[in-house]
């Protein structure tokens, strides 16, 4: 009997052996993660203005984001750890960290249907969740920021030709993520294509691979992170929008949206910024952390 | 409220994909459901034995799960179809598993005499399930298969998950542009309780047209 649990702890060991050394070839954030939040900065305690959201989230001594769990490299639950990684989760980090001097965050897997109801109803405090800042949204939440730009760019299967812009798309079937701005990007650039949706990226993939449809349209970032992984698919375009993600806030909490712009301004300025990005994204992506694109600068902020 | 009459034409869409996703499932559902009760009271053990698994199976499987691993893993091995087609093949054989049980409860119903008068007069298995058994049992059950249409009409709204754009998936498009989740969820939650009540009154016409007062 002895003999036997020692086998099975050794080739239990050996499996779990096996995973670290998988895991260690995935991308995704680097274990520094918690580095950057040690370093982030702490809001003065004159700034928590008394009767404001910021004093009840510090009050309450958690922050409560809206998010995602399964958003590579910006917002994904690590099922090892249980911690949530990537540059949407380390920035709401940062944020707790700033209002209540620690990072404590309780994410709401909000899917991007619901974000707008969230936020009116004070179920969640902030949305961090690759929330592009359109006009039409800036009628029902409140956006600080934009903290990040990304832009939509085209994957096809290795070998696929005569797909180099997005106009090639008209008249054949593009597959999209489910409630993404790829949808009315689409529409747009090539109202002549049939869109097919998914809920989630790796089905979009998958979707791909099984010629569902003959490209797929995503996030540059994203797309990056699963070409590295699958040499199957290829990306056959720079991105061809700009989307700046915004900081979702309760529509007319003016005080509120003051506050975060000041944090975004100063985890900007000091580095803060640009280290979460290279944990997260810049695995991906080659180089150094692009140009933070400035506050209030688009329609909606 | 603007934003539902805005978008009718997209949300009408996706109304008539629920109902011919329904329509159609519920059809296959039907048939396939005589079927798996056939088995299940049939005298021989095998095919008892099969139409038990059937049951056993289908409804300890959640229908998203059946519906992702059928459209992406079918594929897998060559079987690729429509993404129209294999949900409604999906949702039929997983609520055929539900229509089998209701359809036995109404052959339980059905006295033993009937079967051994059916017998004695020379039927034979099949005979007597079609012309004495089922017809009984099927009057018996027309409320519980209302209530398996009415769960199947708001099962359809899984299919969004392998890219139908039925009447959910619909109102996510217009709420991804206009970011009004409730009016347009509130709109598309009415639009379901109008067709569940439907399919209540026509039932409740019907149980009272058909019952068999015993």
């Amino acid at each position: 009997m002895k003999k036997m649990i020692a086998v099975v702890a050794v080739a239990l060991l050996g499996l779990a052996a096996c995973g670290e050394a998988d895991n260690a070839a995935v991308p995704g954030p680097s274990k520094t993660g918690k580095d950057v939040i040690g370093q982030a900065p702490a809001a003065a305690a004159s700034d928590i203005l008394p009767g404001s959201t910021m004093e009840k989230i510090k009050s309450r001594g958690e922050l409560i984001v809206g998010g995602s769990l399964d958003a590579p490299l910006l917002s994904q639950q690590n099922p090892a750890t249980g911690e949530v990684e990537g540059f949407d989760a380390t920035m709401g980090k940062a944020l707790a960290k700033y209002i209540i001097g620690e990072p404590k965050v309780k994410i709401v897997n909000s899917a991007s249907e619901t974000r707008e109801a969230l936020l009116a109803n004070g179920t969640v405090d902030v949305v961090f969740q690759t929330y592009t800042i359109t006009e039409e949204r800036a009628k029902q939440v409140a956006f600080a920021g934009p903290y990040y730009t990304s832009g939509l760019t085209i994957a096809v299967k290795q070998g696929t030709s005569g797909i180099t812009k997005p106009e090639d798309l008209n008249g054949k079937k593009v597959i999209a993520g489910a409630n993404t701005p790829a949808i009315p990007a689409i529409k747009k650039l090539a109202p002549q294509a049939e869109i097919v949706t998914f809920g989630s990226d790796p089905e979009c993939l998958q979707a791909l691979k099984q010629d569902r449809g003959v490209a797929y349209v995503q996030d540059e970032t994203l797309l990056i992170a699963a070409a590295q992984k699958d040499t199957a698919i290829q990306i056959v375009t720079k991105p061809f929008t700009v989307d700046p993600y915004g900081i979702g806030l309760k529509h007319g909490d003016d005080q509120m949206k003051k506050f975060v712009n000041d944090w975004l301004g100063k985890i900007q300025a000091d580095g803060t910024w640009q280290q979460i990005w290279k944990d997260s994204i810049g695995t991906v992506v080659q180089g150094d952390a692009p140009q933070p694109p400035k506050i209030g600068s688009v329609p909606g902020s | 409220m603007s934003v539902l009459l805005d978008h009718l034409p997209e949300l009408w869409q996706g109304l008539v994909v629920t109902l011919q996703l329904t329509a159609a499932s519920f059809l296959g559902a039907a048939v396939l459901g005589v079927i798996v009760t056939a088995l299940r009271v049939s005298p021989v053990r095998v095919l008892r034995a099969i139409g038990t698994a059937y049951v056993e199976t289908f409804q300890n499987l959640p229908l998203l799960v059946l519906l992702v691993l059928a459209f992406f893993g079918l594929p897998e091995i060559g079987v690729k179809a429509e993404p129209l087609t294999t949900a409604i093949v999906v949702v039929s054989v997983y609520e055929a598993a539900y229509v089998g049980e209701a359809l036995r409860s109404g052959v339980n119903s059905v006295s033993k005499g009937q079967g051994e008068a059916a017998r004695a007069i020379g039927l034979t298995f099949t005979q007597s399930l079609r012309h004495v058994i089922l017809p009984q049992a099927l009057r018996t059950v027309v409320q519980p298969l209302g209530n398996i249409a009415i769960a199947l009409i708001m099962n359809t709204a899984l299919a969004g998950a392998v890219s139908i754009v039925e009447l959910t998936t619909a109102a996510k498009n217009v709420n991804l542009v206009e970011a009004q989740p409730i009016p347009i969820f509130v709109g598309a939650g009415i639009a379901y309780a109008l067709l569940a009540a439907l399919v209540g009154l026509v039932t409740g016409r019907l149980e009272r047209r058909l019952v068999i007062l015993r």
